[in-house]
């Protein structure tokens, strides 16, 4: 992810970004905004200091806590909390109704995209899935400092942004749900909404019992080998045609180019770090394939 | 012969690194080996060449690999139980192990053997060398991509192709890298380069490679020491402690997507890690370490756990927006067209088995199955409805108008508005096959060719047309066609006018393209003329195109269609009986022969009957010429150039199947030299023989000619295009001012040898292939080199009319033949051989006579014996013992033997050959290895009891085994059983039917389930011929023979002898 500078922030997070300007997944621009309505702007201008030169050592999710460590003024690292309020079992209950009601949420989420629209889904049960204020967000840190949020802890505000977007399930975390579960969970909604829109129209399901009955009994097939076992060894076909003649990508159609940039939060002392490493990535791949090319002409001589 | 095998190590452990995987390379060969069974550990393979042998036989083919290493690893195979034999040793090895497990014993089965009923997969210590990952891949790109070196198992094509693939996935850039946790103990992360599969057509290729996946490629057991040389610890390592580190099990064979789809991985990987160079500067310590790490050879990241785990995390995440993981199933959307009278589409939801498109189930059973996995037919899915959505959430971001169809908990279908339907059509469905999402389209629009505008045509011959000449006119007409729909000038202009590109026409809906009404304007006012050549062109092959339009329909009136389908052999020719004159029977495929070299004969083109050896070539060809003659179509005469080896047997033939034809031998120092003497000696000839050296030599003479024909027999002679006879007889086969047909007879697969065919196609259809540069760049190169199925499918289209092979192994042919065919093979004798005959003769018979009789007959015997060594060779007669350089050309019966065995050896058969001389079976044994380079084993009286048996079993029971076996009559012709072979050779007679049965027996009795071949090879006007034509002809005399061998022949009269042995002149 780059950082990018939101044009309409304040002077502290006019100093993140070197890159231009950019769209910014919402979640970060609403966080950021969280941060900048903050009130002690000296306190968090030392912050912003500390999350630029690198003094965050670590950031970890941690089940639903996030676990950090500062460099402060002391010899050790300060070890930084943070947590959500966790929403409860019939919170959750409320949400999951919710969440199954769109596909799209799930379609989205599966496909590494945080729905633009996804707090309507929590707005069913009162709650949120982001933090609205900054008081949502539970801290602790390890530093002599009574302050809360302290500039420790203020720097891990600055970097948390971006780290949502490394995995859009995090948030779900912080709020007591791994993705896993959260999966299970959502499966067994729609499984229950079919069931629903079975009663409503009499119709029949589709067989789930049989199913469900099906997977004790079922073995896998075996394999044709068992029945033929010539086949270990056997390979009598030919090279398939569109391997006979290897072919570059055309422009802009490489693994790299479609996956887009890396979302990986960016080190703030290493502004261009995110870009160096896809652009040499790209010009190395680049050489590779010409390589591989001549290895694929000269190939059978 | 050993055969060389490929096997991938999941970890091998090293001096220098510990779990890294290896490609491991083996060969097996064939020996006689006890059974063995497991014990502590896996039993030793029995077959395994050791790897100071296998370094041998690869540096002597040129492969021997960089970077490997000694390694032992445990293989599963398939095993066959074999009961030990009572060997002291083994018992008490059962008694120490004393588990069910130790009782067992068996052998592994190699390629090719024969499969028993009751296969066991059983693991086996197999050794041999271990290639690391990065030299594997450099190794795998030099091995032959298409079928050519019987020495490499064929899974080594398999591997060769899977690393093209990788190379493919390089040169597309078609990877992203990745941070994986690692299986390996220590490191638990690396840095890798992941291929990315989310391409429908790199999807497609995964399915193919799993399902030809030959499993020995993966059948490595996972265990603790397979060690290099240094560690070679196993031995040393108590029973106990070995058994509880590798509990005795071997891995069933499972389905592959996803083990191919990581050792696909494996290769792309390793190829990259070797070629990347890093460049760290201004990366932040988290970056820099990940992209050190792509380029070292473990790719294990130096960070702390959460740093690494974090970067896992993001280079996942960072994957999963452009591909899924390899799943069994995928998301599939189907559009349906409006109903009559609606204007919405429907898009239907559903899940799509990636390995057989055609197996779908709707979106309602994957959200009905929950937390559960779903069967798609055989094929099991883990997480349906996640499968489902999370390609829906990827749709999503390249075809928009799919979030309204997501809108609700379980949505199985959704509607789309025409512009919408339309830009799925034409650009949106490429681009959701493109991020692994199946689109199905109603078929008039599913892309490709058809749903083009294109031709429908009718044709028929006009009616005076007998279809005899490829120029003629046919009477056709023709329709557009777009999507399988017909449509006429006018709709299309009315349709075009709609302005919209998806429209409605005759209950279908078809795509309209821009320039498709001026492409259909264009045609219709050339109106063009539709050949015969044209009718036969375009219904050739798929997609051909006339004036620029692709042919969607051809359809043929019933005459038309009558000469279409027998000319693309769908049909074949109306068999033709013997014809008058011809003096003998024809079987039914024979019938079938002659009707086909007539019926391309009526079309004046050439032919090449390629029928296997056996099947009567000879007859055919004879035939056909009677057929002519009879027809009083033969006018003038024809041509026949075969090797001189077979001249007399074409001679021989001719003279008693087709008594009527006036047939001449070009050859010999007597024959005519000047184009008015060979025009009187032609004057009432109708088949002039000569040889390929002859047809080169006298090439402005016999081109004075005007041939009715020219016919070249065992036309493999001519399979290099530049060699001068090959030109010499191209030069021959163009017509003058009359036509002049051509014929080629061969008994090797022509079809398959794509080097070959030009010169024959250009010998008999010069138009057909083309120019041979041209031939080169478009069939010969992607054939040969890469194996290009789709080119060898269009060169086969193409020459396909003109080859006619039929073997002995169809099942139209079989019926057709005896069980045994027995075979005259016709020789004559070299110039050596013929003075040595005449010499030996003369002073023998003059000694013989004047000889008392006591001595009489052991001289007499004597004398017929040297002239049976003459016949052989002249080296036998004179008693050399080393085989020299010119050792073939001093033979004619040699010569013709090495043509026969060169055939049998080509369509990998098996061939017996016995003689009564075993110096000459020693000399025949030296000459043939030299000539194979292979080893031809040699059973005589002087072979060991255990040699013997040792020959046999190896001849019956190696895959890979001699294809050639020789045997002294009196040794080899009693007792034995060897089957396999379905070829036999007399290579020298003994006049007694009975005695050479008994050695034929070998072959065909019990157990023989092919068709035997039975080759007597007989000397023509020698005492060979004479003695054989009196056994046929039953004379008195044979029944003596019969009776007593040879010893009747002692008490013939001088005169009788005389007459007996003289040389007859021809």
């Amino acid at each position: 992810m780059n950082s990018n500078t939101n044009q309409s922030s304040t002077e502290i997070t006019t100093a993140l970004g070197t890159e231009g300007l950019g769209q910014q997944p919402w979640w970060v621009e609403q966080w950021m905004e969280l941060i900048n309505s903050y009130r002690f702007k000296k306190r968090l201008e030392r912050a912003w200091t500390y999350a630029r030169e690198g003094n965050v050592t670590s950031i970890r999710f941690e089940g639903r806590r996030v676990h950090a460590r500062v460099q402060g003024t002391g010899e050790d690292p300060y070890k930084v909390k943070l947590w959500l309020d966790v929403l409860n079992d019939e919170d959750w209950g409320y949400v999951l109704e919710a969440l199954t009601q769109k596909a799209r949420w799930s379609a989205q989420l599966l496909a590494g995209i945080m729905p633009a629209d996804i707090e309507r889904a929590f707005a069913a049960s009162g709650r949120r899935l982001f933090p609205f204020k900054l008081q949502e967000v539970r801290s602790e840190c390890s530093c002599p400092d009574k302050a809360n949020p302290c500039k420790h802890i203020s720097a891990i505000y600055f970097l948390m942004g971006d780290r949502f977007s490394e995995d859009p399930f995090v948030l779900f975390q912080l709020r007591g749900r791994t993705r896993s579960k959260l999966l299970a969970d959502l499966a067994e909604q729609r499984l229950h909404a079919l069931a629903l829109l079975a009663q409503t129209t009499t119709e029949e399901t589709g067989s789930t019992d049989d199913e469900s009955n099906n997977q004790n009994n079922w073995a896998s097939p075996p394999h044709p080998a068992v029945l033929d076992p010539s086949l270990w060894w056997r390979y009598d076909a030919s090279l398939n045609a569109d391997l006979v003649v290897i072919t570059p990508a055309m422009e802009g159609d490489t693994g790299l180019d479609s996956a887009g940039e890396l979302p990986l939060a960016e080190e703030p002392r290493f502004p261009k770090a995110g870009h160096l490493f896809l652009s040499h990535l790209r010009e190395q791949g680049q050489l590779l394939a010409q390589q591989a090319m001549m290895q694929a002409m000269t190939a059978g001589d | 012969m050993s055969l060389l095998h490929a096997t991938w190590l999941p970890a091998i452990r090293t001096p220098t690194s510990s779990g890294r995987p290896a490609l491991l390379v083996w060969a097996d060969t064939w020996r006689v080996a006890n059974p063995a069974g497991p014990s502590a550990t896996p039993a030793v393979h029995p077959f395994t060449l050791s790897t100071e042998n296998l370094r041998a036989w690869l540096s002597e083919r040129d492969l021997l690999p960089n970077g490997i290493i000694d390694a032992t690893a445990c293989l599963t195979l398939p095993s066959r139980r074999v009961k030990a034999r009572s060997n002291p040793k083994a018992i008490k090895v059962q008694n120490e192990s004393n588990t069910e497990i130790g009782s067992w014993t068996g052998l592994p089965l190699q390629a090719g053997e024969p499969i028993p009923k009751n296969t066991e997969w059983w693991p086996w210590q197999v050794q041999g060398l271990a290639i690391e990952p990065g030299e594997a891949t450099s190794w795998l790109s030099t091995l032959p991509l298409s079928d050519q070196n019987s020495d490499l198992g064929e899974e080594l094509r398999w591997w060769s192709h899977l690393q093209r693939w990788a190379l493919s996935i390089i040169a597309r850039g078609r990877w992203l890298p990745q941070v994986e946790l690692s299986k390996g103990e220590g490191y638990p992360h690396r840095a890798r380069w992941v291929p990315l599969l989310n391409r429908e057509d790199d999807r497609r290729r995964l399915e193919d490679f799993a399902a030809r996946l030959p499993l020995v490629a993966t059948c490595a057991l996972p265990w603790r020491e397979p060690m290099g040389r240094r560690s070679n610890r196993t031995t040393r390592l108590r029973p106990e402690a070995m058994r509880e580190a590798n509990p005795i099990a071997s891995c069933r064979p499972r389905s592959g997507r996803i083990r191919v789809a990581s050792l696909l991985e494996e290769l792309v990987d390793a190829q990259l890690r070797k070629g990347f160079q890093t460049n760290t500067e201004g990366l932040d310590p988290l970056l820099a370490t990940w992209q050190q790490a792509l380029g070292t050879e473990t790719g294990v990241i130096n960070l702390p756990n959460e740093e690494a785990e974090r970067l896992a995390a993001a280079s996942h995440h960072w994957r999963e927006g452009v591909a899924g993981n390899v799943a069994a199933a995928r998301a599939c959307l189907e559009l349906f067209t409006p109903n009559e009278g609606e204007e919405l589409w429907e898009l239907r939801f559903s899940l799509q088995a990636e390995a057989d498109p055609a197996l779908k189930l709707p979106a309602a059973k994957a959200w009905g199955s929950g937390a559960n996995f779903l069967q798609l037919g055989e094929i099991r899915v883990d997480h349906p409805g996640e499968v489902l959505l999370e390609g829906m959430g990827r749709a999503l971001t390249v075809f928009p108008p799919i979030e309204r169809g997501l809108d609700n908990a379980t949505p199985e279908s959704m509607q789309l508005t025409p512009a919408e339907a339309f830009v799925l059509v034409r650009t949106a469905a490429s681009q959701l096959r493109d991020v692994g999402v199946g689109v199905e389209l109603p078929s008039s629009l599913s892309g490709g060719l058809a749903s083009r505008l294109g031709l429908a045509i009718k044709a028929e011959l006009s009616q005076k047309s007998r279809g005899f000449t490829l120029g003629e006119n046919l009477d056709w007409s023709w329709e557009l066609m777009i999507g399988g729909i017909r449509l006429t000038l006018k709709e299309l202009e009315r349709l075009a006018g709609k302005r919209s590109p998806l429209v409605h026409h005759k209950g279908a809906w078809i795509e309209l393209r821009p320039n498709d009404l001026k492409n259909a304007e264009r045609f219709c006012s050339a109106n063009p003329d539709m050949s015969l050549d044209d009718a036969l062109r375009l219904t050739a092959t798929e997609g051909d195109t006339m004036m620029r339009l692709p042919v969607h329909k051809f359809e043929a009136g019933p005459r038309l269609q009558g000469v279409l389908e027998q000319y693309h052999q769908q049909k074949a020719p109306d068999p033709l009986p013997a014809p008058d004159g011809f003096n003998g029977q024809l079987r039914p495929y024979q019938e079938r022969g002659l009707g086909w070299l007539a019926f391309l004969h009526r079309f004046d083109q050439g032919a090449c009957l390629a029928d296997d050896m056996g099947l009567g070539k000879t007859i055919q060809l004879l035939a056909f010429l009677q057929h002519l003659k009879a027809e009083k179509e033969l006018k003038r005469p024809v041509l026949l150039v075969a090797p001189t080896s077979v001249l007399t047997n074409w001679k021989r033939e001719a003279l008693s199947f087709t008594p009527d034809l006036n047939v001449r031998e070009h050859y010999g120092p007597r024959r005519p030299s000047t184009p008015n003497d060979l025009k009187k000696e032609l004057k009432t000839i109708d088949l002039l023989l000569t040889s390929y050296g002859l047809m080169q030599r006298d090439s402005e003479l016999l081109e004075t000619i005007d041939w009715q024909g020219i016919v070249i027999d065992e036309a493999q002679a001519i399979k290099n295009p530049s060699a001068k006879q090959s030109q010499a007889a191209r030069d021959i086969s163009k017509p003058s001012k009359t036509s002049r047909f051509r014929i080629a007879l061969t008994g090797t697969p022509v079809e398959n040898r794509v080097s070959e065919l030009w010169a024959l196609m250009d010998f008999l259809n010069p138009r057909v292939l083309g120019e041979e540069d041209f031939f080169r760049q478009r069939y010969r190169m992607p054939i040969e080199r890469y194996g290009d199925m789709s080119s060898l499918r269009d060169l086969k289209a193409r020459v396909s009319p003109f080859i006619l092979r039929r073997l002995k192994t169809d099942k139209a042919i079989i019926s057709d033949l005896p069980e045994k065919v027995e075979l005259s093979e016709w020789v004559g004798l070299s110039k050596e051989q013929q003075g040595l005959y005449s010499k030996i003769v003369d002073e023998t018979l003059d000694a013989i006579a004047q000889a008392p009789l006591g001595q009489r007959h052991g001289k007499v015997l004597g004398l017929l014996t040297r002239l049976k060594q003459i016949c052989n060779h002249p080296a036998l007669a004179l008693k050399e013992t080393t085989v020299e350089k010119n050792f073939i050309t001093r033979s004619a019966k040699l010569q013709r033997l090495e043509e026969i065995l060169e055939e049998v050896i080509e369509a990998g058969d098996r061939a017996l050959l016995f003689t009564q001389f075993a110096e000459w079976g020693h000399l025949l044994q030296t000459y043939l290895q030299q000539r194979w380079k292979f080893e031809v084993p040699f059973l005589h009286g002087g072979t060991r009891k255990t040699e013997r048996q040792a020959m046999v079993d190896r001849f019956q029971e190696d895959p890979r085994g001699p294809q050639i076996f020789l045997l002294s009559l009196k040794a080899g012709g009693v007792g034995l059983n060897l089957t396999r072979a379905s070829h036999v050779f007399h290579v020298d007679r003994w006049w007694n039917p009975a005695v050479e049965n008994q050695a034929t027996d070998r072959a065909y009795r019990i157990g023989q389930d092919k068709r035997v071949m039975v080759h007597k090879f007989i000397t023509s006007g020698s005492v060979e011929e004479k003695i054989d034509r009196m056994i046929i002809e039953k004379s008195r005399l044979a029944e003596d023979i019969i009776g007593s061998g040879e010893d009747w022949l002692g008490g013939l009269g001088v005169n009788q002898l005389r007459e007996l042995v003289a040389l007859e002149d021809k």
